[in-house]
């Protein structure tokens, strides 16, 4: 077992966007506007990039949300050299996956769209951008919380597969597409979670140093868009070895939510 | 569950056979599609799964990969020593129950159970719960490497010690929605899929299920086949269209024969991913000679049985190596019938038996750059 | 022609949805592919159905697609050569 810490998390979200550093700051008006309504088509990639990172315009919302969110890490991972991008993984989850392009394919169907239909795309985005060639995944989680990837991330560290790995919570449905299918409007709220993570050491000097799990967790929640309250530093060693089902999500649930607030 | 019928036994006389179930489905015809032809699971295939379960009854995803998981389950044995909570399930799916989103667009009538099933991870659940499975349920849907991946999801569950035992299944099925979009990229043989073959012209798409129980090694038959290592790559280069290198799919089977501690050598055959189109038959061959240099071992595709079964192709392709394994018969090419000269020449196109079968790689390459290796070994003697 | 050319240049920037490029950015006689859009096969299977929709030409083979994209004024001159007459 190695010790394993989260080095940085990012989020974006109807409430705003940020890392661990800035603390989640609010979209100014009348954008928040906007992204309050679910008009994912608003986010342009100059909010987060410094240029176009490769035909954003023709990805869709769930790859788009994904790189913003990988990019507001700022973790350096342009600057890192390759035997580390090849160390380091990708772990996607989410809920409704594709589902919205999916109905935009059925209503128009052409390439550009269909390349996006599969909730992975956004994991061959991330790896095309950052040039990483580790191991991947994409799960489909059945509850919101974000934690399938941060658990798979911590036993790639520990079985060797991966040195660091990106771990991303997204969804990514637009209102328009779930009421034209008459879906539930819990699948309509979007957000992009990501979290690096790896060793200790990897983290930069000048990320904050703390200290408990609970406050980790809380971080967590906090960026999976439970309850954006701000951000606590993070740095605190992950849990290991937990058993069972959604180990983390199990445990963060004790600690922090009440019942009523639960997904 | 696939083109061929019910049952792990017509995959096997059509293995020995090198049949193809590939036909030109009259369902498809004239509905747009640059190709009517591919391996559609028969309809008296689903009547006789809807008898045996009404409330299923359009919910098809879910009657085919529970066909493949009761199969499964029955022919497991020391199954009976886990009890439900340290069973668990993985399910790969690319698209699950596409059919019930296309209904639900088309404002058709769908059932409450089938609708559900358009989330994946709803359909695993529901699995899980029609298996008597208590422990952990996941779903991976990874594009066409999602096979590959449930089943390492499942090994390292059992590594992990969250599991005793694990169902691993894929499923997906031909919908509109896949035949649309494999023709607006192009990428159909409108005659049927040639893999590996001089004259190949794209790929052809099959519906599914396919299901296997993994158990940790004290609880499995001594002569059980073995899932010694996997590998995991992305190419980092075209979301479409694979490396053209090979260089992804290779470092994803040096990553297999690494975990696995197994060397280029000693692999006797390789299942491939073989889809028939003219790019990927093309960067499999450069990725194999980049990692077995001028020892390529006989390796071959089933997408000419079965169709690109998607979310479904890793289980079956994979169930095809143990019925390899066990028969120690090296799977032949079905429809392959002129190589490419580009291609390595230890292309296996008709069945024979295998002086050695011992290890043996199974890989698959998705959208997104994606590919995976998995390594198996039979044990014994 | 230089009308075509025109149109066909917007088409393309709408068809490929390529942000901040301006008809005036694009040459005519510069390669469409492998050049400085950054365009790839996908783009080219968009330009296939394009052709089909607004100008009712269908490329079959790879190698009339790789003629005509050759440059903006190629695609040009395929247009014009196989664009069905109105009646």
């Amino acid at each position: 077992m190695s010790d394993k810490a989260i080095l940085a998390a990012s989020y974006l979200g109807p409430a705003g966007h940020g890392n661990d550093l800035t603390g989640i700051r609010p979209w100014g008006a009348p954008l928040s506007d906007a992204l309050g309504r679910g008009e994912l088509g608003e986010l342009h990639w100059s909010l987060v990039f410094a240029s176009d990172p490769g035909r954003f315009a023709r990805m869709d919302y769930m790859s788009r949300l994904g790189l913003m969110a990988v990019e507001l890490l700022e973790a350096g991972l342009d600057a890192l050299p390759v035997r580390t991008r090849d160390r380091l993984g990708v772990c996607v989850e989410t809920r409704a996956g594709s589902l919205s392009t999916d109905v935009r394919f059925l209503q128009t169907p052409r390439a550009s769209l269909f390349a996006y239909t599969l909730p992975s795309t956004l994991i061959g985005e991330i790896c095309i951008r950052y040039r990483l060639r580790g191991p991947v995944l994409c799960l489909m989680a059945p509850t919101r919380l974000g934690f399938a990837s941060l658990d798979e991330a911590c036993c790639w560290l520990d079985e060797g597969e991966a040195d660091a790995c990106l771990c991303l919570g997204c969804e990514a449905v637009e209102p328009e597409t779930a009421r034209a299918m008459d879906l539930e409007t819990a699948t309509s709220n979007w957000h992009a979670c990501a979290a690096l993570v790896g060793a200790p050491e990897g983290r930069p000097r000048e990320r904050a140093m703390g200290s408990g799990t609970d406050s980790l967790l809380k971080t967590c929640l906090d960026l999976c868009g439970q309850r954006p309250t701000g951000v606590h530093p993070v740095g605190a060693e992950l849990p290991t070895n937990a058993p069972g089902r959604d180990p983390l999500a199990k445990a963060a649930l004790k600690a922090t939510l009440p019942t009523a607030n639960r997904d | 569950m696939t083109t061929l019928g019910l049952g792990v036994e017509r995959l096997e006389q059509a293995l020995l056979g090198n049949a193809s179930g590939l036909r030109v489905c009259p369902g498809l015809a004239g509905k747009g599609y640059s190709s009517a032809v591919a391996g559609q699971v028969p309809e008296p295939v689903f009547e006789q799964l809807r008898d045996r379960d009404a409330t299923h009854a359009d919910a098809r995803a879910f009657l085919l990969a529970n066909a493949a998981l009761s199969e499964a389950v029955l022919s497991a044995r020391g199954l009976e020593a886990v009890s439900p909570s340290r069973r668990a399930l993985v399910l790969s799916t690319t698209k699950a129950d596409m059919d019930a989103l296309e209904r639900l667009f088309r404002r058709e009538p769908c059932s409450a159970a089938a609708r559900r099933h358009i989330q994946p991870s709803l359909l695993a659940e529901d699995l899980a719960a029609a298996q008597g499975v208590a422990g952990p349920v996941q779903c991976v849907s990874a594009a066409c490497i999602s096979g590959l991946l449930a089943l390492k999801q499942g090994a390292l569950l059992i590594r992990r010690g969250r599991a005793d035992a694990v169902f691993v299944a894929g499923v997906d099925l031909l919908s509109h929605f896949v035949l649309s979009g494999f023709t607006t990229l192009k990428s159909l043989d409108a005659e049927g899929c040639r893999p590996f073959d001089r004259d190949r012209g794209g790929l052809s798409l099959g519906e599914g299920a396919g299901a296997l129980v993994l158990a940790r090694r004290e609880l499995a038959p001594p002569r059980a086949i073995s899932v010694r290592g996997w590998g995991v790559s992305d190419d980092a280069n075209h979301l479409t269209g694979p490396s053209r290198d090979g260089s992804g799919l290779a470092l994803a089977i040096s990553r297999a024969l690494t975990s696995g501690g197994a060397s280029a050598e000693e692999i006797d055959y390789l299942h491939a991913h073989g889809t028939g189109t003219s790019y990927n038959d093309a960067m499999e061959s450069r990725a194999l000679r980049t990692v077995f240099g001028g020892q390529v071992p006989p390796f071959g595709s089933s997408k000419g049985m079965l169709g690109h079964t998607l979310g479904a192709a890793g289980i079956l392709e994979t169930i095809l190596c143990l019925i390899a394994l066990r028969a120690q018969t090296l799977p032949g090419t079905p429809r392959l019938r002129e190589p490419d000269p580009a291609v390595p020449a230890s292309v296996v196109a008709t069945p024979r038996p295998a002086e050695r079968l011992r290890k043996l790689l199974k890989v698959n390459c998705g959208f997104g750059g994606t590919n995976a290796a998995v390594l198996l070994e039979r044990n014994g003697e | 022609m230089q009308a075509l050319i025109d149109e066909l240049k917007s088409r393309i920037i709408t068809t490929l949805g390529l942000e901040r490029v301006q008809p005036a950015d694009i040459q005519a006689e510069a390669p469409l592919f492998g050049g400085g859009l950054g365009l790839d096969s996908i783009d080219a299977l968009e330009l296939v159905a394009m052709l089909d929709q607004e100008y009712g030409i269908v490329i079959e083979e790879r190698t009339v697609a790789d003629q005509a994209f050759a440059s903006v004024r190629a695609l040009a001159e395929f247009v014009a050569t196989h664009r069905p007459k109105c009646p």
